[in-house]
């Protein structure tokens, strides 16, 4: 296992929700709030506040966001170089898997 | 009361369920963003209790037993921290355990070879475990004083009182000691002394009076009949002391400044007082399948199923300190970049 895959995996049951987080500040730099919005938009998904924040914690631990200046009380994150690196690791493979998936389902199930 | 008042205040209040250093980093961010989400919605339970749950998991990782923290160097002190008050415990009981496998070993006079060796384990397995525990406690207790001299007291004073006055509690229960060792080396009641130069009736003596020391502790508000009141409450209060003392070194080992040398070995520490413990732990099993107890027994006045509940007990630390060891590793070898 890669230093990289170690870093999600190492999160156990919030890696999935480690990956919105990360998606989401792949767009941009966001704060809190502004980023419970957007996975929801995306994903369908909504952050509750307790588990945001215990991500965001464990995320900038392991270096794969960093908190930025903050503007009053909303503290903007940005997704650093490593983090970028897992969060690529992590689509490849996720879409590695699925295209197996997918022609298998094709070939044995005629399912288009 | 205005609307934004009262939502702050609410907002104010779950933050509560979250530790002081992690309130530091987060706190105004998490109150700002949860006022947005009053906005949203205002009363929403599962919000509650998810706060409130994860506030906790917070909690637990600020003792090292979660890797919800809030910096990687935090974690491992955390883990350090836990670990000694832990293996305090642990190395009071560990140290009983040996001394009467001591004081059995020495009162036969045919030694089977399992039991020697089993004995030989536990012996130098609890002197190890002492050791790092002093080492620990002299490495906190230098780097507080040097800091408390550079007027640098405030943070440590707190944690420095009471390691100090439970730190002397603790000492003058066991002012005897040094008499019995004394009278054991020079002889007494028309007994011959001992020479260190003999080893075996040195570590004898050693284990008798360890026995003396911490069996105390161990009949945890236990006391024969016949002791003088002082002497009950004094032994009544010394488990207290013995946690008061465990908590105290914990705090300043997460407040201090330690040297780098020290910071770097945290993890390898709590891997060896968690080895130690495990270790420790399995001789003792395989002292009393040897029959290393010769038909006396085990645990002796406390009886069997106190024997077992410490051994349960000793396997719990032992699970528990190689957590903290675990989580403090993890979090150190994530945030190592790629």
């Amino acid at each position: 296992m890669t230093n990289s895959e170690d870093s999600l995996t190492g999160l156990g049951r919030n890696a999935a929700a480690a990956v919105l987080v990360l998606s989401s500040l792949a767009g941009g730099d966001k704060h809190g709030y502004a980023l419970v919005k957007d996975v929801e938009e995306f994903a369908g998904v909504h952050l509750p506040p307790g588990t945001l924040y215990q991500l965001l914690s464990r995320l900038e631990v392991r270096g794969l966001i960093t908190a930025l200046e903050a503007d009053k009380r909303r503290r903007p994150y940005r997704l650093t170089a490593q983090g970028a690196t897992v969060l690529a690791e992590y689509i490849t493979a996720q879409q590695r898997i699925l295209k197996t998936g997918q022609a298998r389902l094709k070939r044995s199930w005629s399912f288009a | 009361m205005s609307g934004d008042a009262k939502a702050t205040r609410r907002a104010d209040r779950l933050l509560r369920w979250y530790p002081k250093e992690w309130r530091e980093r987060y706190g105004e961010e998490f109150v700002d963003h949860l006022e947005q989400e009053f906005a949203d919605r205002s009363v929403y339970s599962r919000r509650t209790l998810n706060i409130a749950y994860k506030g906790l998991v917070a909690r637990v990782g600020d003792v090292g037993l979660s890797n919800a923290t809030v910096s990687a160097g935090g974690q491992t002190r955390a883990a350090v921290g836990t670990s000694f008050v832990l293996m305090v415990f642990v190395a009071v009981l560990a140290l009983n355990f040996w001394s009467r496998a001591m004081g059995l070993w020495s009162s036969r006079r045919y030694h089977p070879i399992p039991v020697s060796l089993t004995t030989g384990i536990l012996t130098v397995t609890e002197g190890l475990m002492l050791v790092v525990l002093v080492a620990i406690v002299l490495t906190v207790v230098v780097s507080a004083a040097r800091q408390i001299r550079h007027g640098r007291a405030r943070a440590l004073a707190g944690p420095s009182i009471l390691a100090a006055a439970s730190g002397a509690f603790l000492l003058y229960s066991v002012r005897w000691v040094p008499t019995e060792l004394y009278r054991y080396v020079h002889g007494y009641h028309g007994r011959p002394g001992i020479g260190w130069s003999q080893p075996g009736p040195a570590i004898a003596a050693l284990g008798q009076t360890a026995w003396g020391m911490t069996q105390q502790w161990v009949a945890l508000w236990n006391e024969p009949f016949g002791n003088p009141t002082s002497y009950i409450m004094m032994s009544d209060l010394v488990p207290i002391a013995l946690l008061l003392f465990g908590i105290a070194i914990a705090l300043l080992v997460r407040r201090v400044e330690l040297p780098r040398l020290a910071e770097r070995l945290g993890t390898t520490i709590v891997t060896l007082l968690g080895t130690l413990t495990g270790v420790f732990l399995v001789t003792y099993v395989v002292w009393l399948e040897v029959d290393g107890p010769s038909g006396n027994e085990s645990f002796w006045p406390e009886g069997a199923r106190a024997g077992g509940v410490y051994l349960v007990l000793l396997e719990l630390v032992s699970i528990l300190v190689g957590r903290t060891r675990w989580l403090a590793r993890s979090n150190r070898y994530s945030s190592t970049p790629a």
